[in-house]
């Protein structure tokens, strides 16, 4: 076991280099920079946007940009922000709790309304609760997540003020009411979203699960019904959709960055807008190569997961 | 039963949280204690001469030599008088250069007790000029040749040559030499996050991508009594629909620059004051004569802005909010005068004007020239409602008279690239003019990028010449006649097209008093110390 993941992370290096070298190219191909911001001030001179520019060290050849950035990043030094000069990793500790903890508890929230939805569906196929959810799935899959969100703020915050429409917490409060109070919206929002998408897989490899021999010859030695469904088939369903999920976490990690900034959600996805607006590369390149790292590491956790659950593919 | 069990656990368990939610209400009232701003960005940094945007929480903690109140005056704020010329203040020395003599108010201190002297402003002059700082503008300040402190409340400023907008020169502040002095200021991040300042507020408390929270201090300069108000709430709310969702449900308090289209949806609420300033921008459409050369005919410029109804603009797509602008200097500023030449819609003048330069109409409606189609692209930032709107409109407009305009929209950074390197035909935008009516930047021959901000590359050797003499005086009479002049000029040129004077909307709660807006980038705060929730 061991041994699969120590090559499953190795064989991810060389991956994750390719993949800096590109998303580089890709910022610096976006228009503008991180100096456009001073252009519409009349009072900014260009003598001043030379100056600056030397500063940041932007007057230098690409490649060599790129090669600095890099010794550096990968020495664990990841720069210092654009725009307010602060360190980098700084900025992205400062938000990381707020995005776990939206993430982490959409992902439960999310997972609570897909095992059931996607197996019950599966199970009673064609049966009233299987429109239901199939009807359910495709409106939470069509959903704009932030036409969602801004329909929830209307309805519980300006409408019945229930609810904290945005924030993580309220002067002064901070305690665990609070806290739950400025979750439930967003937490509705990604949980619904994911769950529409994650209960159709789920209900598809179900489905596919129940047609196979070993659940009939289950049923046949006599095993009660649930049993057969929780014990074999959903162990054996639920892996591929495991893979989705794991990847799926792993881009919410990086940011939900819609529903971030719908509800002024402190975490790593309003941070992400923020920089991209103001092109600030040194934030954008850490946080797009935490998002692939997170991508690679969750696939890896999901392969080690699904291997766990069947020992068959460790040996493929 | 499965199904219908987990089905009813769920509802069990929402309506629990909901109820549990049901305690209490995010919303507060607007008090003396706490006021909650709605604010749509974080600040980089609090240091005033790093970041343009004279950011609302910045003036709350530090303070120039001198503001600009609700009408735009300089007026003194840390100094004891605006110096001129007529107090003496201001002396026009025979080298061509000019020495301004700045006293400052008397008993005031920085934050930690430390007073505030002369030297804090020949400290600022010299970091700004010096190697140890990289601050976003040096405008103005690499005009100063040195500062003197013959003692601690006076400041005299020698200018190498004659420089008009030396009244706002610390309008930004002063940086304080004893917090400060031979450190690197760009990374200082104690002072960039929590600056040291002589307002009536300090920095309690910045929760990143929450809020920055100021509260009182103890004894500020203008007497125990002001302000009033205890603490102030910055909370950062990017997306324009929650703040205005969240001033609607009361979860925040005032939220600056409201957008236009968002005016109506908060005219029902009791709550809530939206107040009108008159504003320092104006929005209009550049012409790059440069890209798109038929805008180099006068002719061609004075059609265009014709087959304009300005005035159905402002009406409908405006909802009557703002009135329509005949040029760069608007009406809010002392320099504005209304003799110039204006436009009325009058579509058939700009047909008889396209004639006579040679544009007929072609086969599909499209004015050509040799053989070339008059059409070009229009350039604007995207996610402005109205601006989306008013460029539509002018696409229509124009189509009328055998015009073919293509609408392009881009995000903000992208824009300035393209204009800062003067790769689009037309564009709809607006600049935010400072308190002073300098124009050069926008309209002198040899300002185009990237000396400066004549993004129409016109050139008038006449009016540049005007513009120059008025940045080289600083006799208010003898300058307000040059800009009048020069208006007028840039009102028979048409260089660009004036579209409308930029309104500020503000929504403050209706129990706050003395409130009063400001025109420029100052912002709403600038008079903060005499708020009050009654």
């Amino acid at each position: 076991m061991l041994r699969f993941l120590a090559r499953r992370l190795l064989q991810a290096v060389p991956l994750l280099f390719v993949i800096s070298g590109l998303v580089f190219l890709l910022i610096h191909a976006a228009p503008g920079g991180p100096l456009a911001i001073y252009l519409s001030n009349p009072n900014v001179r260009p003598e001043d946007i030379e100056r600056l520019r030397r500063a940041l060290g932007l007057d230098r050849p690409l490649w060599q940009q790129y090669w600095s950035w890099l010794a550096a990043f990968a020495g664990g030094d990841w720069g210092y922000s654009f725009s307010d000069g602060r360190p980098v990793a700084a900025r992205i500790v400062e938000r990381l709790p707020a995005t776990l903890e939206l993430v982490g508890v959409s992902i439960v929230a999310a997972l609570a309304l897909t095992v059931p939805a996607g197996v019950v569906s599966a199970v009673r196929r064609g049966r009233w609760f299987d429109r239901l959810t199939t009807a359910a799935a495709m409106a939470g899959i069509s959903l704009p997540a932030f036409w969602f969100g801004l329909v929830l703020q209307i309805v519980f915050a300006v409408g019945l003020r229930w609810l904290p429409s945005s924030g993580r917490t309220t002067l002064g409060g901070g305690d665990f009411v609070d806290h739950v109070q400025h979750l439930v919206m967003p937490v509705t929002v990604l949980a619904v979203v994911q769950a529409a998408s994650w209960s159709r897989y789920l209900r598809g490899s179900m489905i596919e699960t129940l047609a196979q021999p070993f659940v009939l010859a289950a049923r046949a030695r006599g095993i009660p019904g649930r049993d057969v469904i929780v014990r074999h088939a959903l162990r054996n369903a639920i892996g591929p959709v495991l893979a989705i999920v794991m990847v799926d976490a792993a881009l919410l990690v990086s940011g939900a960055v819609v529903t971030e900034s719908v509800f002024a959600w402190p975490g790593l996805g309003s941070l992400f807008t923020e920089a991209l607006a103001r092109r600030d590369y040194s934030v954008l390149m850490a946080l797009l190569m935490l998002t692939s790292t997170a991508i690679v590491v969750f696939n890896v956790v999901a392969d080690a997961a699904h291997a766990l659950i069947d020992p068959r593919v460790v040996e493929a | 039963m499965t199904s219908v069990r987990i089905i009813a656990i769920a509802v069990v368990l929402m309506l629990g949280a909901l109820s549990a939610c049901t305690k209490r209400s995010a919303a507060t009232s607007p008090s003396n204690d706490l006021l909650i701003v709605g604010y749509d960005r974080e600040p980089d940094t609090l240091n005033r001469f790093s970041t343009h945007i004279l950011e609302d929480i910045q003036t709350c903690v530090v303070e120039g030599l001198t503001t600009t109140d609700e009408r735009m005056n300089v007026v003194p704020l840390l100094a004891a008088d605006v110096p001129t010329l007529q107090n003496g203040g201001v002396r026009l020395r025979p080298d061509g250069g000019m020495d301004v003599t700045w006293t400052l108010r008397p008993g005031v201190a920085w934050h930690d007790g430390h007073p505030f002297t002369s030297a804090d402003v020949k400290f600022t002059v010299d970091a700004i000029n010096g190697p140890n700082y990289n601050p976003e503008s040096t405008d103005g300040f690499d005009r100063i040749s040195s500062v003197d402190t013959p003692d601690a409340l006076t400041a005299v400023v020698h200018y190498k040559e004659v420089y008009a907008p030396y009244d706002i020169q610390f309008i930004r502040g002063t940086l304080p030499k004893h917090v400060l002095e031979g450190r690197d200021i760009d990374r200082a991040q104690d002072y960039n996050r929590s600056p040291l300042g002589t307002g009536p507020y300090r920095v309690a408390d910045w929760k990143a991508g929450e809020y920055i929270l100021l509260e009182r201090v103890p004894h500020y300069w203008r007497g125990d009594e002001s302000p009033r108000i205890r603490r102030l709430m910055f909370k950062f709310i990017a997306n324009t629909n929650t703040r205005i969702n969240q001033l609607k449900s009361g979860e925040v308090h005032v939220v600056a620059l409201v957008p236009w289209d968002k005016q109506r949806e908060l005219a029902g609420l009791t709550s809530i004051v939206v107040h009108r300033t008159p504003g320092n921008a104006y929005e209009h459409v550049t012409l790059n004569e440069r890209q798109f050369p038929p805008f180099a005919d006068v002719r061609v410029r004075r059609a265009l802005i014709h087959a304009l109804d300005r005035e159905l603009f402002t009406k409908t797509i405006l909802d009557g909010l703002a009135p329509v602008a005949h040029g760069p200097i608007q009406p809010v500023s002392w320099a504005y005068t209304d003799r110039i030449t204006r436009y009325p819609y009058d579509p058939a003048r700009a047909r008889t004007l396209l004639d006579e330069a040679g544009w007929r109409a072609g086969a599909n409606g499209i004015r050509q020239r040799e053989g070339r189609p008059l059409a070009f692209t229009l350039i604007t930032q995207a996610g402005y409602a109205i601006r989306e709107n008013i460029a539509q409109a002018i696409e229509h407009q124009l189509r009328e008279v055998g015009v073919d305009v293509r609408v392009e929209l881009h995000d903000g950074t992208a824009i300035s690239a393209l204009w800062f390197e003067g790769r689009f035909d037309a564009m709809l935008h607006w600049w935010q003019m400072p308190a002073d009516p300098e124009i050069t930047t926008f309209f002198a021959a040899d300002r185009t990028p990237p000396a400066g901000r004549n993004i129409n590359y016109f050139k008038d050797d006449a009016l540049t010449a005007l513009l120059y003499a008025s940045d080289r005086s600083v006799d208010r009479a003898e300058r307000t006649q040059l800009l009048h002049r020069a208006q007028a000029m840039v009102s028979e040129a048409v260089p660009e097209i004036p579209l409308y004077s930029v309104t500020r909307l503000d929504a403050v709660p209706a129990s706050l008093q003395h409130f009063k807006g400001n025109p420029t980038n100052t912002g709403i705060f600038w008079n903060v110390h005499e708020w009050e929730i009654k």
